[in-house]
Order: C-alpha cells, then sequence, then structure tokens
C-alpha cells in the first residue's frame, strides 16, 4: 500500500508540473516569435505528436531506495529544465516513474510495462548489475528500445541499443590503485565482496592492476548478498597483514561490515580501506567514524571545484532538499550525464527516429556536467569522464586527486 | 597458529552464539512450553530493533530505547497472544502458517514506516577492549555478558519462582493443572508474552551491530528455528547448546571454506545431525 501511495504522490506532482510547465513551454514559443516545430519530425516510440516519452526505472524502494530517489529526482530535475526551455523539438518530455523496489522480478514486470502499455521512447535507470541483466531483456532485447544505464559498474556491456553512462574499471581501477599504493606505500590487499557479477569482474581488474604494479592480493573472498556478519573475514584481515581492504560489499550488509572493521581497530592500525562506490549518499547509511579516511574513486564529489558541477548541486539541493543526494555512486550523476548526451543526439538528429538518434549518441558531446565535459567514445557504448579520488574526513570528502578524463576503454574491438 | 588469532576465532564464536541464543531463547520457551513454532518471532525482533530506533529519534536515547524494546514488544507479543495465537494451541501446523501471516503484516509494516530504507542504530558505546593486537568491540562483549545475564534471569525464573513452577505445570499437563486451580489461558499468554520480551531484547541489542532493514528478523528466522530443531525442543537448555552449536559452525567454517559455502554447510551439518540425533542434543524425560 505505502508503494502505491508513494507512486501516485509522483504522478500527482507530475500531472500538475505537466500543465505548468505546458504553459510556461507556450509563453516562451510565443514570445520567441517562432514556433521550433509546428509538426516535429517525430518517429520514436511515442509517436510524432504529444510529448516525449522517458521511463524511469530505478529502485525507489528497497536497501538501493537511497540511491533510486536520487536518480528518479535528477530525471526530474534534467526533465524540468528541458521543458522549461520548450522541451526537445518542441515536444514536452514527460517522465513514467518506475519503481523496481531493489527485486529484479519487480524490475522485470515494470520495464515489460513501460514498453508494452507505455510506449516509452528511451528508458534511463537500474542501479545494480543484476537489475541491469534482468530488465534489459525486455526493454532492449525484445522492446528494442534504448536505453541508459546510468551506474558505475563491472563493464563489458555491449549491448547495441544500450549506452552506459557511469564509470567503468579501465576509469575507477586502472589509475585509482597504483596511486592508492604509491600514497601509502600499502602491498597487500584484501578483496571482500557481495557474490554477484560486480564485484567478481571487478575484483579480477583489481587483482591484475595490483599485481602489475608490484603488489600482492591476500584474499578475495565473496559473501550471500543478504549476509550480516563479517567477524571471520575481519579477523582474515586483521591477521594476515592486509594493508589495504578493496570492499565490494553492497547495502545493507556494507553497514556491518564497515562498523566490524572498524572496531577491530583495522585503520587504527594504519590500514586503509577503498571502495569505489562509496560517494555522500553513504554517508546516511554508514556512521561516519566506520567510514573515517575511506578512499573513493568517482566522476564526481559534492566537494569539487568545478562551476558548473556545483551549480548542478544548488540546483538539485534546492528541488529535492531531502536525504537522498545528488551523487556519483548513487547512480545521480549518471543519470544527468546520459539524460544530456540524449538531449544533444536528439537535437543533432532533429528527430526521434532511433537509428538516428543511435547514431548521434555514439559520438555525443556535452561541455559541461556533473564532474566536468562528458562524451561517448564512439562504437564503444560508454562515455569518457573526469575521475576524481577521495577520501572520507568526519562525514564529508576531500578530493585526493583530479585525474582528468578518462578513456572507457569497453567494447573495443578485439580487446576483451 | 598464533595465539591472538586463535582468541579472535574463539571471540568470534562467542559473539555470534551469544546472538544466536538471545534470538532462539524467546523461541525456544515458546515452543518448548506452548507447542507452537511461531515464524513471526523475527519480526518480533526487528520490532525490538525498530524500538531503539524510534526511541533514539524522538530523542529518548538509544540506552533508553534498549530498556523500553522488551516492555514494548513483550506487550505486542500478548496482543499477538490474545488474537491470533490462542485459536491455534490445537492446530500446530495452522499455527505456523498464522504467525507467519502476522510476522509478514508486521516486516511489511515496518518496510512502509521506514520507507524501504536501512537505517543505522549506532551503539551506546562502539569502542574497543585490545588485547595485544586483537580488538574486540565492547559492544559485542557487553552482548556477550548480557546473554549470560538474560540466560541466568530466565532460567531462575521458570526453575525458581512460583510463576515458573505454574508454567512448568501447565507445560506437563494442562488439564491437572488447570484442575489445580491454575489459570493455564493466563499462564499461555504470559509465557508468550515472555518469550515475546526476549525477542524484542535480541533485536535490540544486535541492531547497533548489523543496521535496521525490514528484513532483519527474517534473515535470523531459519537460523534460529535450525538452533531450536538441533538444540531439541522441550527443554531450557536444548535451543541454547542448539545456538551454540549453529554458532560454532558459523563461525569456524569460514575459515576453512568459501564463506558462501560455509552459510550451506551449516545446514548439512545440522540436518545431518538431526538425522543421528532426531530429539535434538538435549532430550527432556
Amino acid at each position: 500500500m505505502a508503494d502505491t501511495s508513494f507512486l501516485s504522490d509522483h504522478s500527482m506532482d507530475r500531472r500538475t508540473f505537466l500543465r505548468r510547465s505546458a504553459l510556461l513551454a507556450g509563453f516562451v514559443a510565443a514570445g520567441g516569435g517562432s514556433f521550433l516545430s509546428a509538426c516535429s519530425s517525430g518517429g520514436g516510440a511515442s509517436g510524432d505528436k504529444g510529448p516525449i516519452k522517458l521511463g524511469v526505472l530505478t529502485d525507489l524502494t528497497g536497501a538501493l531506495a537511497y540511491a533510486g530517489v536520487a536518480d528518479a529526482n535528477t530525471a526530474k530535475m534534467v526533465v524540468d529544465e528541458i521543458n522549461a526551455k520548450g522541451g526537445l523539438l518542441g515536444r514536452q518530455i514527460q517522465i513514467f516513474l518506475e519503481d523496481s523496489a531493489s527485486t529484479e522480478s519487480v524490475g522485470v514486470t515494470k520495464a515489460t510495462k513501460l514498453i508494452q502499455q507505455d510506449h516509452v521512447d528511451l528508458v534511463v535507470g537500474g542501479i545494480t548489475s543484476s537489475m541491469r541483466q534482468a530488465i534489459k531483456g525486455p526493454l532492449v532485447e525484445r522492446g528494442k528500445t534504448l536505453y541508459i544505464y546510468p551506474q558505475l559498474y563491472e563493464g563489458k556491456e555491449c549491448t547495441p541499443l544500450i549506452y552506459c553512462s557511469g564509470p567503468v574499471p579501465a576509469q575507477q581501477v586502472d589509475p585509482f590503485i597504483p596511486w592508492l599504493m604509491q600514497k601509502t606505500g600499502a602491498k597487500k590487499f584484501y578483496l571482500p565482496s557481495a557474490d554477484y557479477v560486480w564485484p567478481h569482474t571487478l575484483n579480477g581488474r583489481v587483482r591484475q592492476v595490483v599485481t602489475a604494479s608490484g603488489g600482492q592480493v591476500a584474499g578475495e573472498e565473496y559473501f550471500p548478498i543478504d549476509a550480516t556478519d563479517y567477524s571471520t573475514v575481519v579477523n582474515k584481515i586483521m591477521s594476515s597483514g592486509t594493508d589495504v581492504v578493496f570492499v565490494t560489499v553492497i547495502p545493507p550488509g556494507i553497514t556491518p561490515f564497515l562498523q566490524q572493521l572498524y572496531t577491530a581497530g583495522f585503520t587504527k592500525r594504519g590500514g586503509s580501506v577503498a571502495c569505489v562506490y562509496f560517494d555522500e549518499n553513504l554517508l546516511n547509511i554508514v556512521p561516519a567514524q566506520s567510514m573515517e579516511g575511506l578512499y573513493s574513486c568517482l566522476d564526481f564529489f559534492q566537494n569539487i571545484e568545478d562551476p558548473f558541477s556545483k551549480q548542478i548541486l544548488d540546483a538539485y539541493n534546492t528541488k529535492f532538499p531531502g536525504s537522498a543526494k545528488f551523487t556519483a555512486g548513487s547512480a545521480a550523476t549518471g543519470v544527468y550525464r546520459g539524460l544530456k548526451l540524449w538531449e544533444a543526439a536528439v537535437k543533432e538528429a532533429g528527430s526521434l527516429k532511433q537509428q538516428d538518434v543511435v547514431k548521434a549518441l555514439d559520438h555525443a558531446k556535452i561541455a559541461e556536467g556533473p564532474g566536468g565535459p562528458a562524451e561517448m567514445v564512439p562504437g564503444q557504448n560508454h562515455a569518457r569522464m573526469n575521475m576524481y579520488i577521495a577520501q572520507a574526513h568526519s562525514g564529508s570528502y576531500t578530493i585526493e586527486k583530479n585525474l582528468g578524463a578518462i578513456d572507457p576503454k569497453e567494447c573495443v574491438q578485439g580487446v576483451k | 597458529m598464533d595465539v591472538p588469532r586463535l582468541a579472535g576465532i574463539a571471540f568470534d564464536v562467542l559473539s555470534l552464539s551469544s546472538i544466536l541464543v538471545l534470538l532462539v531463547l524467546g523461541m525456544g520457551i515458546i515452543v518448548s512450553m506452548m507447542g507452537i513454532f511461531n515464524l513471526a518471532h523475527g519480526e518480533l525482533v526487528l520490532l525490538g530493533a525498530f524500538t531503539v530506533y524510534l526511541a533514539h529519534k524522538v530523542g529518548l536515547g538509544v540506552g533508553l530505547g534498549i530498556v523500553l524494546a522488551p516492555i514494548v514488544v513483550g506487550a505486542a507479543g500478548l496482543l499477538l497472544e490474545r488474537s491470533v495465537v490462542r485459536h491455534f494451541y490445537s492446530r500446530p501446523i495452522s499455527a505456523l502458517l498464522a504467525t507467519w501471516a502476522v510476522g509478514m503484516m508486521i516486516r511489511e509494516s515496518v518496510r512502509a514506516g521506514l520507507h524501504g530504507r536501512s537505517e543505522v542504530v549506532v551503539a551506546p558505546f562502539s569502542g574497543t577492549f585490545a588485547i595485544g593486537n586483537v580488538y574486540l568491540s565492547q559492544w559485542r562483549v557487553a552482548i556477550v555478558l548480557l546473554t549470560v545475564a538474560v540466560i541466568a534471569a530466565s532460567y531462575l525464573l521458570l526453575q525458581r519462582t512460583r510463576v515458573g513452577l505454574q508454567v512448568r505445570a501447565t507445560l506437563d499437563n494442562a488439564s491437572l493443572a488447570r484442575a489445580s486451580g491454575i489459570a493455564t489461558g493466563r499462564v499461555y499468554a504470559l509465557t508468550f508474552a515472555f518469550g515475546s520480551a526476549l525477542a524484542g531484547l535480541a533485536g535490540a541489542l544486535i541492531v547497533p551491530l548489523f543496521a535496521l532493514y525490514a528484513d532483519l528478523g527474517v534473515t535470523f528466522l531459519v537460523r534460529s528455528f535450525l538452533a531450536v530443531m538441533v538444540g531439541g525442543v522441550g527443554s531450557f537448555e536444548g535451543p541454547i547448546l542448539g545456538a551454540g552449536a549453529v554458532g560454532l559452525g558459523s563461525g569456524v567454517l569460514p575459515w576453512v571454506v568459501a564463506p558462501v559455502l560455509a552459510d550451506a554447510l551449516v545446514f548439512v551439518i545440522a540436518i545431518a545431525l538431526m538425522r543421528f540425533m532426531p530429539n535434538g542434543l538435549v532430550h527432556r524425560g
């Protein structure tokens, strides 16, 4: 029951918001003296007339709600901005928001609804890789719909029609690990992980980079996704003389893991913790003391010195002052980047015809975005973006290094 | 293997077992005394954890929340027994379904109350004791000590007091107890409330170690169930020993095999144990 009332609240917002923004768009267009397009050349799933339909499918409830709500908020913010400026190709964008409830089977049902009932032109969403794998069937393989996956992940998603706007291992691991080893003098790594595809694949890359940089992996262990007690692995970490814990346990287990690691005295004896999805939203679910000194590597942190990033952040905080913040590890920056790249592509294509949009999206560029400019690397379905290394200090992150623009190196012919 | 490392493992086992003992004590008392497996037990644990969270949220503090939790959950248990459970004493299988349904209602209500999120509850004290280079979490040590105190108090209550005598009399022979002037209905209600209060206390004590989320109780339910089965139904000490055995398995096995496998292996060993000791480690009478 709570779920439905939650969603209907949103659709109420959407209706009133649409009415207002349609009015506003009318004024803008009339004031400018030229209608952009009386009959826009459409061709997308939503047809030629009426609003462009954007499906937002994310985890509004469940363990990942902290991220999903931020993603939905970000999509609304971007769409409001576009609509307030007269829409895209003169058409308003309408959001179809669905909750995948941090549960894959729910995601599949909602994905099918977006395609078969709502006929959306584009879907953005999904947080975990298991969710992406589950919903790409109904969205892309059967639904033949363009899908933007906004979250950092393990890479290797090269299905046509899927575009990834978050960072991948080449961006998160390759520069980060050697930097960390040099900075802390660390040699020995331990990789406690949740047992699903992201940690398995990412750890493979971590192992490679650690070994190549002259380090050593003392242990790599996988836990059931719903595991809550990590005292054994914490004990092993303590007794193996590990320098860096590179953790890929996810919520809700990450809270007890970090608490247990902290109380075991790992950081007190000089150990470092690294977790590449840690952002400002995690400050809400892990006590500050347990994540003091934790290193993360992401495409955006709220403290970076980029005027446009600050502008986006301010706009978001004014619009959505709640606890779900605009952050990178929660895929909010990926949603922003993905939608703006898509907007650029639609503008270039001058139509919503999928083949035209895809052709333009393949090399789409935005001059400014969260963390800086970004662009799709042609033929790779992934984006080049700026990356930053940051460290958690008493409830916020300080930027340790701006790594600059980094290539995703995904879906390259002949390279795995 | 060096000494501090062994001490670390021993403490893990002790702390895991204590948590499980706390969780199964209430369940064990209810099943032993009343013959009903309460599948809403996990949600009573969750309610205890939720009480602490609410107390913290309204500014009463975590400490007071932990004191309040058994009272609140005990009252909830009383309500549950009077409204639902008492209709099922003669039908234990239906009782499984009924309590599972109640549990589901509690779980989903809490999920709605938390807006589906997970929340952090910080322990009243979160420091560590250092013994050499082994650090012991103070809260875990507190849990071990509190568990011992709770076991002792429950034991004394059931074995040394008049109320305990009435409970045991009712358990042995309900009609004879009734004939001797014991209000068995009231005894059942109070026993259930007591078991629930223990569940509430368990939830309140363990939530700082983990996090508060709707599935907190249900993740422990199967393990608690297993501990009661391994230990044996019908005695006070059975479930406690069972919890110790399951805690030992869960603490030591991950050192030997992969953690994902260890979880399953605990169950395999428990099933084998039940095959060869069908009445549990402690068989009453």
